[in-house]
């Protein structure tokens, strides 16, 4: 109950299909505050449609709580505490950068036009360029300067790098977790570009075809899972402890075990190999490959 | 890639406190709408740019314009020696500027119209819009009180403006001896611009659903928004006059278009022309003093059409809320 009270999203046996082919199956999850969740899942999965049914994008059937308040009925209150940006790329191309701030300052109560200068001032971008002339990394910035001076309490972001460069891409992650995280807010994003985030996610959800694969904080991710990498001549020994899933990697064969600790798992198979927590982009590769468990 | 140096993923995380709410400045309703209607004038800039282009250029033709005509009446002494006669093509000439400046109106806010809500999906940009906190409702009924209220009071004003300018070129150049007749008569002046405001005024109400149809068009059709606003009508005219050889349909777009000037009765005033031999010329002081304020607000087709457009608005604003296609 006291989950239910605090879990900044609540999904319970959330649906939506579009005809006969169904998006999202039955998903539950609960995103508790103060957390950076990870929405992860290949092309198709269902993550687009989870993410607009968190923001009242879409209608859909079970019950979805987000910040207590029933996106689908409530989406205007919502909005004054969520944020997100959707894809880079929605700004507008006629808009001015100084009328991007004049309308956030002019519509929502909780923008601080300041700090969105500020951050305006460490980039090349001119209050009176207009979006057009902006390269995409910069209107992927000047996005982030309005988002991120809006004093929310939840903030979603789909694909926010999509198409950036590494330079971009590190630039946003690294002014999301230092100007803008703490810990009453909540991040959740999705991606598939997942080596990227690994660091800075606290939590995991693997979503698939419809369905989450795998609900947990990075932390608990090695109190249940293992990776075994072992030399092929011990591959037919390791096989026996029933891996599910592996994959050669030069000439060397990594393998994932489920439901078991390093220290478990190490009584049985003393000495094959070595044994570390699978990072998460192997992780998810190991769970898709397995498909739907 | 760098890690908050706090134990972010560790089990102390604080509780939830209220959430980071500072002191929240308060957006009253008003304040936003003014936010929401200046955005419409940022991105369709044809809205100010094109009346105030039109006004330019008919302030600038005050200047070359050739006194011939003028010269012309003034050698028909006997018609235009009347003051009563000159007064009525000053009230006219007034009038006719004001025409090109109102044409030009209606078609830039039917492509607006038509555009607004269309482009945002098109440009996807919705998507940023629909991240702040402005309700669907808040966001159709600006682009409805852009088109029906602020752009043609605005145009209202503009044509107040050149009228004047205009004028006072023109009486300054007959009074400098380019010939004609000079002409300004305030009374005939606070007149026709009382008549014309007061037509604006009736638009506004006798065109809302018009309007609050092209809003549903736009924000319903997902391609060809012009063809769909067309299309339809056409089709039904053809259809009735196919299958049953009647033109219900034309009738009704004919009296949604212009049949409100009917209500205002605009025959009966116009008789009261000035005639004198084979020439005529409508008074439009005659019509402003036989002008019965009241009948179009009396026409119950009026407020038919304003809760037709209530509908039609409702119906935009549940599509751009609902519809997930972006």
């Amino acid at each position: 109950m006291n989950a239910a009270m605090t879990a900044v999203i609540e999904a319970r046996g959330l649906k939506k299909s579009y005809g006969a082919t169904s998006a999202v199956d039955s998903v539950s999850f609960a995103i508790q505050p103060g957390r950076i969740v990870g929405l992860i899942g290949p092309n198709g999965a269902g993550k687009t449609t989870l993410f607009k049914a968190i923001l009242g994008l879409t209608q859909f059937d079970g019950d979805l709580r987000v910040l207590g308040r029933d996106p689908r009925s409530e989406r205007n209150e919502l909005m004054q505490d969520v944020c997100f940006i959707a894809d880079v790329a929605v700004l507008p191309r006629w808009l001015r950068v100084s009328q991007a701030l004049d309308f956030v300052e002019g519509v929502h109560p909780r923008f601080d036009r300041s700090r969105a200068t500020d951050f305006l001032q460490k980039t090349d971008i001119k209050l009176a360029s207009r979006v057009r002339e902006l390269s995409k990394g910069m209107v992927t910035q000047l996005h982030l300067a309005l988002i991120l001076a809006i004093d929310a309490r939840l903030l979603v972001l789909d694909e926010p790098t999509l198409g950036l460069d590494l330079l971009f891409r590190r630039q946003f992650y690294d002014t999301l977790l230092n100007d803008y995280f703490d810990k009453q807010r909540t991040i959740v994003l999705t991606t598939h570009q997942v080596e990227e985030i690994e660091n800075l996610l606290t939590d995991v959800i693997f979503i698939n075809r419809g369905h989450v694969v795998l609900d947990s904080s990075v932390d608990a991710l090695s109190d249940r899972y293992v990776q075994l990498t072992v030399s092929s001549e011990h591959a037919v020994r390791a096989r026996e402890l029933k891996p599910f899933y592996e994959r050669e990697v030069f000439g060397r064969v990594a393998m994932f075990f489920e439901g078991q600790t390093a220290a478990e798992l190490g009584k049985l198979a003393n000495g094959l190999g070595e044994m570390r927590t699978p990072s998460v982009a192997d992780l998810f590769v190991a769970k898709m490959q397995r498909g739907v468990s | 890639m760098s890690t908050p140096e706090t134990n972010l993923s560790g089990a102390d995380v604080a509780p939830v406190t209220a959430g980071p709410v500072n002191a929240v400045a308060h957006r009253s309703a008003v304040q936003t709408m003014i936010v929401l209607i200046r955005r419409e004038f940022w991105e369709h800039r044809a809205l100010w740019m094109a009346p105030l282009v039109i006004a330019v250029l008919l302030v600038v033709c005050a200047f070359p314009v050739h006194m011939g005509p003028i010269a012309h009446v003034n050698a028909e002494e006997g018609f235009w020696s009347s003051d009563s006669n000159r007064r009525a093509l000053f009230a006219l000439m007034q009038w006719g500027l004001t025409v090109p400046q109102y044409i030009v109106m209606a078609i830039v806010l039917n492509f607006y119209l038509l555009d607004c809500l269309y482009v945002e999906r098109k440009d996807r940009s919705i998507l940023f819009w629909k991240s702040m906190p402005v309700s669907d409702a808040a966001t159709v009924a600006s682009k409805l009180l852009t088109a029906l209220v602020v752009v043609p009071l605005g145009v209202y004003l503009l044509t107040v403006v050149t009228n004047l300018l205009f004028s006072a070129i023109w009486v300054a150049r007959t009074s400098w001896g380019a010939g004609g007749v000079p002409m300004w008569d305030t009374v005939v002046w606070l007149k026709v611009e009382a008549l014309m405001l007061y037509g604006v005024i009736v638009s506004m109400f006798w065109y809302a659903p018009l309007a609050a149809y092209l809003i549903l068009v736009s924000a319903w059709a997902r391609r060809s928004v012009f063809l769909w606003a067309t299309l339809p009508p056409v089709f039904a005219i053809l259809v009735e006059r196919l299958a049953f050889g009647t033109r219900y349909v034309t009738g009704l777009i004919e009296y949604r278009t212009v049949g409100i000037w009917h209500a205002v009765d605009l025959e009966h005033s116009i008789e009261h022309t000035m005639t004198q031999g084979h020439n005529h010329i409508v008074s439009l002081t005659g019509v402003f003093d036989k002008l019965d304020v009241s009948l179009p607000f009396l026409n119950i087709d009026l407020w038919l059409g304003l809760a037709v457009a209530a509908g039609f608005v409702f119906a935009a604003a549940r599509i751009r809320r609902y519809r997930d296609d972006t």
